[in-house]
């Protein structure tokens, strides 16, 4: 019969096929090796809260270490911020651990608590710069066994972001101060068709609402009595609670909201769709972006009955892993970072609160914006609250039983004494597998 | 060479062709798996450098009482069978549109089959987009032929929040079945139809005598590996819901990536993933089971 | 007649509904990416923005390390997709023709590999690739990626290769033909449009996969360009229309590349070769 005549084209087409196939693996084989540029040292950083801008500041700062030290190279890794959690633990599980990290302060208790960072103490006795930081500074960075585990480069404080706008269309004239003005001016604002009073942050890191509201209610910050038992279950607390998710209930903050993380109270507020979000200075530099200075103010957060008020106090800085090959080296990375002038460099960009004394006359800091958060820091009654991010468990709390239970309560599922009970068993239990 | 030769070479022959696939997997996915179950049966916590202890069946025996499992497990249920079953169904309608000749066919199977060119992490987003009621049409026109009572987001309320994730990897999906299912298609000698027609037999007949009976080994495997893939799909859920609200979108796949990468706990994640490889190993052998009695039927 | 016209129109408006479906949220990324941010959220329902901009593209291109990542997923999915394409074939070849001890073992094997979550997989898989110097590569992820898509693709190669008869290349080898020579020459070229399919999905998956690309490499000279629509997403500015013009671009060569490979699903089987 002889073999079938079909597909001479063809085979020269498979033919021709095969080829260009072995060719470009060949060529992507090639390709993806990447050549290696050798270094007298290389220290590695990795920033965790990454933006495109921000990481044109770090490199310029980076820039001026490696020129005072001319034989190391910074290698600069910059995460994504949204998996940034799952994707450091997994490199640090995995072994690739940087010298330096950025450090977020709902992180400490999980790595400083496992031994992985490097104590700074003996950095900062022969510093001279340690006696210019603030107190707070010094405080929040011994949070872990009374330990300088970070070193921070600024502070987050929450403030009440209004909209100048939304207020004026529904007739308020000044920012609410208390409770019971708060819930009333959003009521006010949500009668706008389409509008409501408050930004909630139902889902991931919504936690800072929940203590603040709480707490305010309660009239103390204090997480644990004596006993080292939660005091969650107080009624003070309680209350707090519940006047946050009746606010939601109540149609004042968007249906949407019970989902909403950070970039979606910013968006909701600059959008209009929102009159009131509690944030820190650093949501100021997308706001301002988005909305003309008349459009919106800041003003300090509300007081409760007891006329004292606790608006979330986070920071962020610099840590140094135990197992650095070169840790005189990361230290001085560390000084420049968080030096004179990187430091006001650094928050200019990222809009922190200082560390240092001096800073407070800053032009930076004198401006109008920042006034509501100057005036919290200087009033008496006004006690900037830590959150308990010395312990271990923390993290797991707040990104994952609060969105959850806090959602239950929103749609209500469970009632705000249930929430708190959980969250006191939680809490409870957390603090003592600490010691 | 001499017939011994011939016949160790004949005899090695299936094992030539099929070693570079085996030896790939064996070396890159078997050995990670390997570890990651072993994880099931020791204590792993991520972070925790002194962990990592024997710790026998405890993961499994708390896995037994977990709530969140279980309601985890009956959101993957709808999840999968919602999904995978739109998904085959649309797509195959589509497959059986395309293969008839007609002007303009080339284009449209193209614009067809570009959802699934779409990375899952942006069709998340714009879907979840698509649904909400600020930037999106959606909830509009879905009130306005009264599919639903207001205008809120789907995505924010616990009964119907699953609805966007499954609306959305239909959407990706189709294409999958559409393309498989084309080509499988493309491959039935059309010399059958025509015999087939030339005796008298309807379009529907044909379908049925036919087309499915040769389709069925393929729609078998597809099914199945859909189905295994859509199960262990955590990318949608996670980025338009998070699993909630309040735990409403938890499936299991999105369940083992909260335990894995906010508890930090590798072990129980692990023990959640060795049992739902168990429930979909039980699933395949039944699927491919009944593939093997459709070709036995065949020939 | 009526009948047929009945067919027709039914068939060109299902054809019609299913165009609609799969364009109507890819023409909502691009009208996003067009829209300029101040319009962004108070715009956000129209059909098309009042005006249009492109100056979110203007960024991505300009600003960005786009094109780099954009570069990093040409040559991860062309090489994935060669890779996957020559391993499936020999593997489906061989899973269609011979009946062999361990084949049901192989088969529950690729099986397997699929069943089990990703997420599992990464951490153990970091720890094999770390100290060989696979992570922070290319390389790395196109072992990886070949891996993963392998089984898959093999079954479908295995499918493919079923549809053809034994015939074929049994009688090129009565003729003198090695059966690889038949493989090659005749059996080949008639599953073009399979291995087109194939080539085609697994270039699609490897092109949007996000998890190992993010979890495998952390240096942006590695990153692929999912891993970089995520950097859109800062503290700072959620840049949705950026990250949608980015989205838009890299689903350019996608669309491309699924525009040639479906030449190739038109063309099917020749059943002449049977009949001789």
């Amino acid at each position: 019969m002889g073999r079938p005549q079909y597909g001479h084209s063809r085979q020269f087409e498979a033919d021709r096929l095969v080829r260009a196939a072995l060719w470009l693996a060949a060529l992507a084989l090639g390709l993806s090796f990447s050549p290696i540029t050798p270094a007298a040292t290389t220290l590695k950083l990795v920033e965790v809260i990454t933006s495109p801008e921000r990481t044109e500041t770090l490199k310029s700062i980076v820039k001026t270490f490696e020129d005072a030290n001319p034989d190391v190279r910074v290698e600069i890794t910059s995460l994504s911020w949204g998996p940034s959690f799952e994707k450091f633990a997994t490199m640090v599980a995995a072994g690739d651990t940087p010298d330096v990290v950025e450090m977020p302060d709902v992180w400490l208790g999980l790595y400083a608590n496992n031994g992985a960072l490097e104590s700074l103490e003996p950095y900062l006795k022969t510093w001279p710069h340690t006696q210019e930081l603030n107190q707070r500074t010094l405080q929040l960075a011994r949070m872990v066994r009374n330990t300088a585990y970070m070193l921070p480069y600024g502070f987050y404080l929450r403030a009440l972001y209004y909209s100048k706008k939304l207020f004026a269309a529904a007739g308020v004239s000044v920012p609410p101060r208390t409770l019971d003005e708060f819930v009333a001016v959003s009521k006010k604002v949500s009668s706008l068709p389409g509008k409501y009073g408050y930004c909630l942050r139902g889902g991931a890191g919504g936690v800072n609402a929940w203590m603040m509201f709480g707490a305010v209610a309660n009239g103390s910050d204090a997480f644990f009595k004596d006993d080292g038992s939660s005091t969650f279950t107080d009624p003070g607390w309680i209350k707090g609670f519940n006047t946050l998710a009746d606010i939601y209930k109540s149609g004042f903050a968007p249906k949407d909201s019970v989902n909403w993380g950070y970039n979606d109270i910013i968006a909701g507020f600059y959008s209009g769709t929102c009159a009131m979000i509690e944030n820190d200075p650093d949501a100021l530099i997308a706001i301002a972006e988005r909305m003309k200075p008349d459009e919106y103010g800041i003003a300090p957060w509300i007081k409760g009955p007891s006329d004292k008020s606790f608006p979330t106090i986070g920071y962020t800085g610099w840590s140094m892993f135990a197992n650095s090959k070169h840790k005189d080296l990361a230290w001085k990375l560390i000084a420049t970072l968080d030096g004179v002038p990187g430091n006001l460099v650094w928050n200019r960009r990222i809009g922190a609160l200082p560390i240092y004394t001096a800073a407070a006359k800053d032009p930076l800091y004198t401006d109008v914006r920042f006034k509501a958060w100057f005036d919290e820091l200087n009033d008496p009654n006004v006690v900037p609250m830590v959150m308990p991010v010395d312990l271990r468990a923390w993290a797991l709390f707040a990104s994952s039983i609060v969105p959850r239970t806090s959602q239950s309560l929103l749609l209500g599922r469970i009632t705000a004494t249930e929430m708190a009970q959980q969250w006191a068993q939680a809490m409870t239990k957390a603090k003592q597998s600490q010691k | 060479m001499n017939a011994r030769g011939r016949r160790i070479a004949i005899g090695a022959e299936p094992y030539l062709y099929t070693a570079p696939v085996l030896i790939l997997i064996a070396a890159v996915l078997l050995v990670p798996l390997g570890v990651g179950l072993s994880y099931a049966f020791r204590d792993i916590q991520l972070l925790d450098p002194f962990s990592g202890g024997f710790v026998g069946v405890d993961h499994f025996r708390e896995l037994a009482s977990d709530r969140s499992f279980r309601a985890a497990l009956y959101n993957t249920l709808i999840w999968t069978g919602a999904s995978v079953a739109l998904q085959f169904i649309f797509g195959l309608v589509l497959a059986l549109l395309l293969n008839r000749e007609f002007p303009g066919r080339r284009l449209v199977q193209a614009l067809v089959f570009l959802p699934w060119a779409v990375p899952t992490f942006l069709v998340g987003l714009d879907w979840a987009w698509l649904f909400n009621p600020v930037v999106g049409p959606l909830p509009g026109w879905l009130f306005a032929v009264k599919l639903t009572h207001d205008t809120n987001n789907l995505l924010a309320a616990p009964g119907t929040a699953l609805i966007g994730p499954i609306v959305a990897s239909i959407w990706w999906g189709i294409p999958f079945f559409a393309i498989t299912n084309l080509a499988a298609l493309q491959s039935i000698p059309k010399d059958l139809y025509e015999s087939a027609s030339i005796d008298g037999a309807s379009v529907f007949k044909q379908f049925r005598s036919i087309t499915l009976p040769l389709l069925a080994p393929t729609l078998a495997i597809t099914i199945l590996l859909r189905t295994v893939w859509v199960a262990n799909f955590a990318d949608l859920i996670v980025v338009m819901t998070d699993g909630g609200p309040a735990d409403s979108t938890q499936t299991v796949a999105s369940y083992i990536f909260t335990v894995a990468f906010r508890r930090l706990d590798f072990g129980y994640a692990s023990s959640i993933a060795a049992v739902l490889l168990i429930l979909l190993f039980i699933y395949a052998l039944a699927i491919l089971s009944l593939r093997r009695l459709i070709m036995q039927r065949q020939s | 007649m009526l009948r047929r016209t009945l067919y027709w129109s039914s068939h060109y408006l299902l054809i019609g509904l299913y165009v609609l479906f799969a364009l109507f949220p890819l023409f909502w990324l691009i009208k996003v990416a067009l829209t300029p941010n101040d319009l962004l959220y108070s715009e956000g329902i129209r059909l098309w923005p009042s005006r249009t901009s492109l100056e979110h593209f203007r960024f991505v291109l300009a600003h960005s390390e786009f094109p780099l990542f954009f570069r990093n997923s040409l040559i991860v999915s062309a090489g994935t997709a060669v890779s996957v394409t020559l391993v499936s074939a020999a593997g489906g070849y061989g899973l269609s023709r011979f009946t062999f001890r361990g084949k049901p073992l192989l088969v529950a094997l690729m099986l397997i590999t699929q069943m089990f979550p990703l997420v599992m997989l990464v951490a153990p898989m970091f720890r094999l690739l770390a100290p060989i110097g696979l992570t922070n590569s290319l390389t790395g992820l196109v072992i990886v990626y070949t891996a993963f898509n392998a089984p898959f693709a093999t079954f479908l190669m295995q499918s493919f290769f079923d549809a053809i008869p034994k015939e074929l290349e049994e009688a090129a080898m009565i003729d003198g033909a090695t059966r690889f020579g038949a493989f090659r020459r005749i059996i080949l070229p008639l599953t073009l449009p399979g291995i087109a399919a194939t080539g085609g999905f697994v270039f699609t998956a490897a092109w949007s996969e996000l998890l190992f690309a993010l979890m495998l490499n952390s240096s942006s000279r590695a990153s692929t360009f999912p891993v970089g629509l995520l950097s859109f997403v800062s503290k700072f500015s959620v840049d949705f229309g950026q990250m949608m013009a980015a989205g838009v671009l890299a689903l350019i060569p996608a669309c491309l590349f699924f525009f040639l490979i479906q030449r190739y699903l038109v063309r099917g089987l020749t059943a002449g070769a049977v009949k001789g």
